[in-house]
């Protein structure tokens, strides 16, 4: 493992450098699939490299925990996969989607039980835990027609967007791998990942650099001089805090939508102007979309449905508001098991039932004319909301008053 | 349109851009930074200046003003009448560069000072050590990244040597302070595990280098904060045209008083009421049980001693005294504040770093402080009195031999009773 351990790490979109590397590597497959035809060999060694270089070095002991990962959730999906030919239990599906989770649920418990870092983790576990479970959960849908273990594993681990999203669904992928896109849709697509690449830039090499690594340090030091107390800078750590994640985050997701449209594959987008949602329920449709809308299908839906054939609640509405608190308290958890994880999740899960109630009263009781002035109140108040929790989230406010300094 | 010109309206403007930006850093900018951009960045106290290179380096070179590094932390921001930096253009043949403000202890004053190696040769400077640094945790995090730089790290790890123990512990320290990503903390993971670079990662490192070495050269010297107009330049002209020891002090003690008079502490009234007046009921009792006595920060200040050693610096140290009426109400520990100063004194004298002055007694007397650990007025005065004749009269050649010992955890954890010293020095120094 030691030759391992001594070769250079290049953390996925870390360096303006790594664009150079990554770019050199596609510009064959994009001249080809220009020319109609996707190298589907090439394709994966490159995309082996890439990957076994975001893997090795110092982040070497985690690259076995990726191939033993891989290996266990391709044979889950693939059983599956072949199992539902035949029948359709629901136990047995249960029982796959829990086997499926398990490896991201002792990952995620391990810290708040043991106290250190499980071994089986690996950066990205989450992304690929959605993918995998999105796949038997297809499956069980039997949208899922045409799979094998080379297929799943390419979706899996495709590279672009292998260790932070966007997170994609496997009908949706191979179907955008079956065909090689026109010229014309081709062309249309490289102009747009160019676009997306200096937006990207721009938002994770200037804005993120500066709301994180320049000011984010200095309003952190600044309130951490007051620990335990709070202090006006605790506010100002909250929207430069929120700063540093949508630009840091958001850049990130563009240059994973950019390489993969460089790739032949319309990988969904995962940000749409966040911070101008006139309500929270509107935020979680353009804040992190591919993650909002997996939970939404896979967890809000699915419980709606069950509990409504099973006829768990009366009332509609208190049906939704506890598929909402299960919904992002879920989504708490799965951020880790932490206190301001969990508290964040409560928060938004009781942003959004208060929210469905504002609009339910203010239908019935109150007639306020849409204007310009109510927009900017609505959008003012879930911002700030918005701000508030990540700080939360951050859990910064557990450094301040818990971390002896 | 064609293809082909579909092709040339996405990737034309790239081009376009990239060969812009690669001609503009590849241009050989002129990099000299005028007289007066240094003397103002000499008194900025601006991470800028701290993090990057070009301003230093042009400073410590220029012949005329005679800079000399002063190295601190937040005093060297209580730029009052007597400030060294006052008392110098005054007084003295030199002009103090001021390197800190709070959060700046040994660790960052390393990476400021492997910034100026060369300058520092054989040079003079001056090392303000505040006993505050000495905490169990040592420097925070998020302080020492406010005034790290990637410049900084890079031009260390050019140098770093992994045979060395004090580069080892460097290299380690540096990897726990700034989370193990990212290519910084790859090749300081290598240098601390005793691992050399690669022939690859230092020409990755001579690439990235030069590029952050024209960008410091083209921007450093732009928005420099001026202290040196606005809180040194107009007072240079108030203080008496001969120097008279005694008469500065006479005149700083009143000047304390006046400036001090709405609280029982002798703290600046402006500090005061900002700082401290809100909170006087969380006061009493509140420092109790601080104690600076084991800490990382003693070998981290060993590998300053190191570097000073390196450079052949001769080096005057200063450890600042705290305001002895505040203390007696935040009930801080004196008999451990001064076996801090003894601990790091031993340090010191152990390895020959001899010129000490040591205020950590002196904190009760009147007009020294300014506020609640800072020193100033009558503190600035007598301090001007004991470093001036060092910094300005040939000093005998300095003779420091360093001991690893005080790397060790032992030393940082040693708590320094005389017993305690007398068996350490019997374990690592009589050899």
């Amino acid at each position: 493992m030691s030759w391992l351990e001594s070769l250079p790490n290049y953390t996925a979109y870390g360096t303006p450098s790594y664009f150079i590397y990554l770019l050199i590597a596609v510009l064959p497959m994009g001249i080809s699939l220009y020319f109609g035809k996707r190298l589907a060999w090439y394709e994966a060694i490159v995309s082996f490299l890439f990957i076994f270089f975001m893997f090795d070095g110092s982040s070497a002991p985690q690259m076995l925990s990726l191939i033993g990962y891989v290996v266990y959730q391709t044979i889950l999906v693939m059983g599956y996969f072949h199992y539902r030919q035949k029948k359709n239990a629901a136990g047995v599906f249960y029982l796959m989607t829990l086997l499926s989770l398990l490896p991201i649920i002792i990952v995620k418990f391990t810290p708040a039980m043991v106290g250190h870092n499980s071994l089986l983790g690996f950066l990205g576990i989450s992304y690929l835990t959605f993918r995998a479970v999105g796949t038997i959960i297809e499956t069980r849908d039997g949208a899922v027609k045409d799979l094998n273990w080379w297929k799943f594993i390419r979706f899996l681990l495709f590279m672009p967007t292998i260790t932070s999203g966007p997170i994609d669904r496997y009908r949706r992928f191979s179907k955008d791998y079956r065909k090689v896109p026109s010229r014309e849709k081709y062309l249309e697509m490289v102009g747009k990942a160019v676009k997306y690449l200096f937006i990207g830039f721009l938002y994770k090499f200037v804005l993120a650099y500066l709301f994180g690594q320049v000011w984010l340090p200095f309003v952190k030091h600044q309130a951490l001089m007051y620990a335990p107390h709070l202090s006006w800078w605790v506010v100002a750590v909250a929207y430069v805090y929120a700063g540093d994640l949508y630009f840091d985050f958001a850049g990130y997701s563009l240059f994973a939508v950019a390489i993969s449209y460089l790739m032949g594959v319309e990988t969904p987008m995962n940000f749409n102007k966040p911070f101008v949602s006139k309500n929270i329920k509107e935020f979680w449709n353009r804040w992190h979309m591919t993650l909002s809308f997996w939970f939404r299908d896979y967890i809000f839906m699915r419980f709606v449905f069950l509990a409504s054939k099973k006829h768990w609640f009366k009332n509609r509405n208190v049906l939704s508001s506890v598929a909402y608190m299960i919904n992002m308290l879920v989504m708490g958890f799965w951020h880790g098991v932490t206190w301001y994880y969990i508290l964040y999740g409560f928060l938004h899960g009781s942003a959004l039932v208060i929210n469905d109630w504002w609009l339910r009263y203010k239908r019935k009781h109150l007639h306020i004319k849409t204007n310009a002035f109510t927009k900017g109140v609505a959008m003012f108040i879930t911002f700030n909301f918005v701000v508030f929790s990540f700080l939360i989230f951050y859990g910064f406010l557990n450094t301040l008053w818990f971390v002896k300094h | 349109m064609n293809n082909r010109r579909k092709l040339w309206s996405i990737f034309g403007p790239v081009i376009v851009a990239c060969l812009l930006v690669l001609g503009f850093f590849a241009l050989p900018w002129s990099s000299s930074h005028s007289q007066a951009t240094l003397q103002k960045a000499a008194d900025s106290l601006s991470p800028r200046v701290f993090k990057n290179s070009s301003i230093k380096v042009a400073a410590m070179q220029d012949k005329k003003k005679n800079y000399i590094p002063f190295f601190g932390s937040s005093e060297l921001n209580r730029m009052d009448r007597y400030h060294p930096a006052v008392m110098a253009a005054r007084y003295h043949n030199y002009t103090p560069f001021l390197f800190g403000s709070r959060g700046t202890q040994s660790l960052p004053q390393l990476f400021n000072m492997t910034m100026m190696a060369p300058e520092m040769k054989n040079g003079k400077a001056v090392y303000i050590i505040s006993p505050q640094w000495f905490v169990k945790e040592g420097v925070m995090p998020s302080a020492f990244k406010y005034y790290n730089g990637t410049y900084a790290n890079l031009t260390w790890l050019k140098q770093a040597n992994p045979d060395s123990p004090y580069d080892r512990y460097t290299a380690k320290r540096l990897v726990k302070l700034l989370g193990a990503e990212g290519s910084v903390a790859n090749y300081a993971k290598k240098i601390a595990d005793g691992k050399h670079l690669s022939s690859w990662d230092r020409t990755r490192i001579d690439m990235e280098s030069t590029l952050l070495k024209h960008e410091d050269e083209l921007f450093s010297g732009w928005f420099l904060k001026d202290n040196y107009n606005d809180r040194i330049k107009p007072r240079i002209n108030e203080l008496p045209k001969t120097y008279s020891y005694s008469a500065l002090t006479k005149e700083a003690i009143s000047d304390a008083k006046h400036s001090s008079n709405n609280n029982r502490f002798g703290i600046l009234n402006q500090f005061y009421d900002r700082r401290v007046k809100g909170h006087l009921k969380d006061i009493p009792g509140s420092q109790k049980h601080y104690s600076y006595l084991k800490s990382p920060e003693y070998a981290d200040l060993e590998v300053v001693l190191n570097q000073l050693k390196k450079t052949n610096t001769n080096v005057v140290f200063m450890i600042t005294p705290v305001n002895a009426k505040w203390e007696k109400m935040t009930g801080l520990s004196m008999p451990m504040y001064y076996q801090t100063a003894n601990k790091i004194k031993y340090q010191l004298r152990s390895q020959g770093f001899n010129n000490i002055v040591d205020y950590s007694h002196d904190g009760g007397k009147p007009g020294f402080m300014e506020d609640t650990i800072h020193i100033g007025w009558a503190g600035w005065v007598n301090f001007d009195h004991r470093i001036a004749p060092f910094l300005e009269q040939k000093q005998p050649q300095p003779h420091y031999h360093m001991n690893k010992a005080f790397l060790s955890s032992e030393w940082q954890n040693l708590n320094p009773t005389t017993a305690n010293l007398n068996q350490f020095t019997k374990d690592h120094l009589d050899k």
